[in-house]
């Protein structure tokens, strides 16, 4: 894909200056697939509550574009809104939901399917591993991986320490292989 | 896709290619916008602007000031000039301290013009 004719430094001026709608709207359109996609992944699914959080992270955005420094990407200082919302989000429904036991299902025995038919039924499986972890440990690994951020640039929009975010991602991994062990080949 | 800092270990290899797949399909997939940008547009603050009877307010205001200037404006006028007359008069000017003047004079018009005229 080319390169878009205008920066986003460029519309983000224009936003600042002119207090212009449009180029807004231009910033939205461009990074909206990936803030949805990430809060999806943090919502581990919920697609309505992640456009909800990500039409919020944009309207924060928009009211906070003046301490936007320009110092990192405009999409990881994004990503950092968006983290920011959903744990809010999170921490307002824990505090009026009341605690369930419910714990997601173990994944036992794997019967051995076609290669594409295994690899599909993997994915569903790893979704759902994904949601026995912390908020933190999710976040660390949707921002290492699906986000493809470096553990510094994941560490900035998580707001932890650089070793933190190591950490979260070492205990999501061993979550992840006791909660998929199934899938783990023979030795 | 990977991040630069992951090192994949040879004990959770198949975890790490799972998450490589599934961060591969999450950054390939583009949510279409279905009027996304259009409803957080619709969400932000309405710009900032002076409502019409501000402006015709502030204007009649102004337009009160200026006229009151205006009315006062000659009797300012009669009073500086009657000053700076009676000043003046009351001076002993030789034609050297005249002349001295008017040097002094053109010399701060032309450094201003000069000034005003210099290309950067």
């Amino acid at each position: 894909m080319s390169p878009p004719a205008v920066s986003d430094a460029q519309l983000i001026a224009r936003v600042l200056v002119q207090d212009d709608r449009h180029a807004f709207g231009e910033l939205v359109r461009r990074h909206q697939s990936t803030v949805r996609a990430c809060l999806r992944k943090l919502t581990c699914g919920n697609a309505a509550l992640a456009d909800d959080l990500a039409q919020e992270t944009f309207l924060l955005a928009y009211r906070n574009l003046k301490s936007f420094r320009q110092e990192a990407k405009f999409s990881t200082w994004l990503y950092r809104i968006a983290y920011n919302a959903f744990l809010a989000d999170a921490r307002k429904m824990k505090e009026s939901t009341l605690p369930d036991n419910l714990e997601p299902e173990m994944v036992e025995d794997v019967a051995e399917p076609a290669p594409v038919a295994r690899a599909a039924t993997l994915k569903i499986d790893l979704e759902r591993a994904m949601a026995v972890l912390s908020d933190e440990e999710r976040a660390a690994i949707v921002q290492c991986y699906h986000n493809d951020l470096s553990h510094e640039e994941a560490a900035r929009v998580l707001g932890c320490p650089v070793g933190t975010v190591k950490t979260h991602v070492f205990r999501a991994k061993q979550k992840l292989r006791a909660r998929l062990g199934a899938w783990a080949p023979a030795e | 896709m990977m991040s630069k800092d992951t090192q994949p270990l040879a004990s959770d290899d198949w975890l790490e290619q799972a998450l490589r797949a599934d961060a591969r399909d999450h950054l390939a997939a583009y949510l279409p916008d279905d009027g996304f940008t259009a409803r957080v547009l619709g969400q932000l603050p309405r710009p900032a602007a002076v409502p019409a009877w501000r402006r015709t307010f502030v204007f009649a205001l102004w337009a009160i000031v200026a006229v009151a200037v205006l009315a006062a404006l000659p009797i300012w006028f009669d009073d500086v000039f009657r000053n700076a007359a009676a000043l003046i008069v009351g001076q002993r000017f030789r034609l050297s301290d005249l002349a001295m003047l008017l040097a002094l004079f053109g010399a701060v018009t032309w450094s201003a013009l000069f000034f005003a005229a210099r290309t950067e």
